[in-house]
């Protein structure tokens, strides 16, 4: 290539990443403004605002429960996840396609749409507005994200290893404890991460089958950003930056990225 | 959309390599093996049960629902009709708004597909260094839709640093009313579903193999030659996973339009929300967003007509 053709493709690449993460950048920023008012750049350099995140109780208890809600989630999607998977991969054929195009319908469909489904089925069958609503609309949504990562970590499983241990005459649960466990640990961690990271940002799910009383911390930062415009609302979303760039730390030095 | 494209929309999964090169499992011989003493389908049972009962019944219940009439006081009536579809379908309030929403997906869409194709481009190029992009093109996706929108919040504000950039460079005088129209709410849906783009296409243009490149360039064919009649017809079924999604995403999107957008002139999706949780007008509700699901379905199934040949000729 010549050279200033590079330098343009370059200059090209470079402001398409910085538009990838401006806001982000912003974001941050401006929570750590000592000024009054949400502004960028920053006037001053301070934590007030995030002290006062922390201090304000209804923020705090939005917190709490989407942490709550997630790490719920979490727990249950891992388990029925990694049990499709490995159901996945001792099927074959049309069945096996099935199960697969089916777990992914979750992701495929319309987030709204299956709120607005759900909001439906959750109020006839008396679980309208209530946690256990919320909680297994979280579980069906983030359901794929936890199922495709195990799936993948499994394909590249040597079936070996396996046959060998039936071999030895292991029981199937020793070797799923022993030999699988350990060697699809990266893919199982990160799905169970993209499935928290997802359930604790979920917004339309949540904004539609709301609990009574009970506001997610996405909820309560949309509610925030409708009337009240201060920099808490920055420092809230500045520590859910900082939870997502943990997970991507987590998840590079367990299986890295490039393999996602 | 078929187990194909479901697959294709996460390439990153499908695209990941065997590291040390060594073959994957030949199907046939997945058959016969004793994994765990359970059978498969008992395995499956937990996830098969949440998805019929969660999400296959919710949405039979939304078809019911758009039939019923209005209630009295309560979200729903006890009879059917068919009058909220007359409704939806004549009333030019709907069809405006369906409009728009649909407009508003292909711009999105191809705004994506722009910012795109580059970076999957320079993402599928092999090399250590380029891990530090993929973060860059992922941690979007960690972070809510919320706090990016957020961003832009406070990027396209009066006072924002958009309008001072423009004013400290003369090109306006007053500051311009930025934020609360459909050009932020492009903008912000845009950043939002750029990695939706990207993983696909970067997963379709890893795929290809590197001496393709070199035969061409070998036989004395240009860059731009070899982009045009190569890399690009073979990168097709990742611009079509990638296109599906994304148009399907922007259509049904809520919360940017609700953040960014402004009040008059607005979206499907916001009117379905008003109608379901403002006015409780739940068979109304229901039959806008089937609505707005069958439009969808319409849109995609002539874009993979259109599109039939060159995926055929592509996705080999």
């Amino acid at each position: 290539m010549t050279v200033p053709l590079r330098l343009g493709a370059g200059f090209v690449l470079a402001l398409i990443y910085g538009f990838i993460l401006l806001p982000l950048v912003v974001v941050i920023a401006s929570s750590l403004t000592a000024g009054e008012l949400m502004q960028f750049p920053p006037q001053g350099l301070s934590l007030r605002w995030f002290a006062r995140f922390f201090a304000d109780e209804a923020l705090m208890q939005a917190l709490v429960l989407s942490l709550r809600v997630a790490a719920v989630t979490t727990v249950a999607v891992t388990v029925i996840g990694t049990m499709a998977a490995l159901a996945h991969r001792a099927l074959s054929g049309w069945a096996r396609q099935w199960l697969r195009t089916g777990l992914l319908l979750p992701l495929l469909l319309p987030e709204l749409l299956t709120s607005i489904g759900l909001l439906f089925f959750l109020y006839r069958i008396g679980l309208g507005k209530t946690l256990i609503g919320l909680q297994i609309a979280h579980a069906v949504v983030t359901l794929p994200f936890a199922f495709v990562s195990i799936a993948a970590a499994l394909d590249q499983l040597d079936p070996a290893l396996e046959d060998a241990s039936n071999s030895l005459g292991a029981s199937g649960w020793d070797t799923f404890r022993h030999i699988v466990l350990p060697l699809v640990r990266g893919g199982i961690v990160t799905g169970a991460l993209f499935a928290f990271v997802t359930s604790f940002d979920m917004f339309t799910v949540s904004f539609l089958l709301k609990p009574i009383g009970g506001n997610t911390l996405p909820l309560a930062l949309f509610d925030y950003l409708s009337y009240d415009y201060d920099p808490t609302a920055a420092a809230a979303a500045a520590v859910s930056v900082v939870l997502a760039i943990a997970g991507v730390v987590v998840i590079e030095k367990l299986v890295g990225l490039r393999n996602l | 959309m078929s187990a194909a494209d479901a697959s294709a929309a996460r390439p990153a999964q499908e695209g990941a390599r065997v590291p040390s090169g060594r073959p994957l499992t030949p199907s046939l011989s997945r058959k016969g093996r004793g994994r765990l003493r359970a059978g498969p389908w008992l395995l499956a049972t937990p996830a098969i049960v949440l998805l019929v009962l969660f999400l296959g019944a919710p949405y039979v219940d939304m078809v019911v629902m758009s039939l019923r009439t209005a209630g009295h006081g309560t979200p729903y009536g006890t009879g059917f009709t068919l009058h909220h579809y007359a409704e939806a379908l004549g009333n030019p309030v709907y069809l405006g708004a369906l409009g728009r929403s649909l407009m508003l997906g292909a711009i999105v869409t191809a705004g994506c597909l722009l910012l795109s194709y580059p970076i999957a481009l320079h993402l599928a190029k092999a090399g250590r260094s380029h891990l530090f992009f993929y973060a860059i093109v992922i941690s979007p996706l960690l972070v809510g839709v919320l706090v990016r929108n957020f961003g832009w919040l406070i990027i396209l504000s009066v006072s924002g640093p958009l309008n001072q950039v423009l004013r400290g460079l003369g090109l306006i005088d007053m500051p311009l009313r930025l934020l609360f129209t459909q050009g932020a709410v492009a903008l912000g849906l845009i950043h939002v579903f750029v990695p939706f783009m990207v993983l696909p296409i970067a997963g379709a243009l890893r795929k290809i193999p590197p001496d393709l490149a070199e035969a061409s360039d070998a036989l004395g064919a240009g860059r731009w030659f070899g982009f045009w009649h190569v890399t690009l017809p073979l990168s097709f079924p990742g611009i079509q996973a990638g296109t599906i999604l994304v148009f399907v995403l922007s259509v049904s999107a809520y919360v940017t339009p609700a953040l960014l957008g402004g009040q008059g002139r607005t979206f499907l999706s916001i009117l379905t929300v008003q109608e379901l949780l403002g006015s409780f007008a739940w068979p109304l509700g229901a039959t806008l967003a089937l609505v707005m699901a069958a439009a969808m379905g319409l849109v995609v199934l002539g874009f993979l007509a259109a599109t039939r040949r060159l995926a055929e000729r592509t996705a080999r």
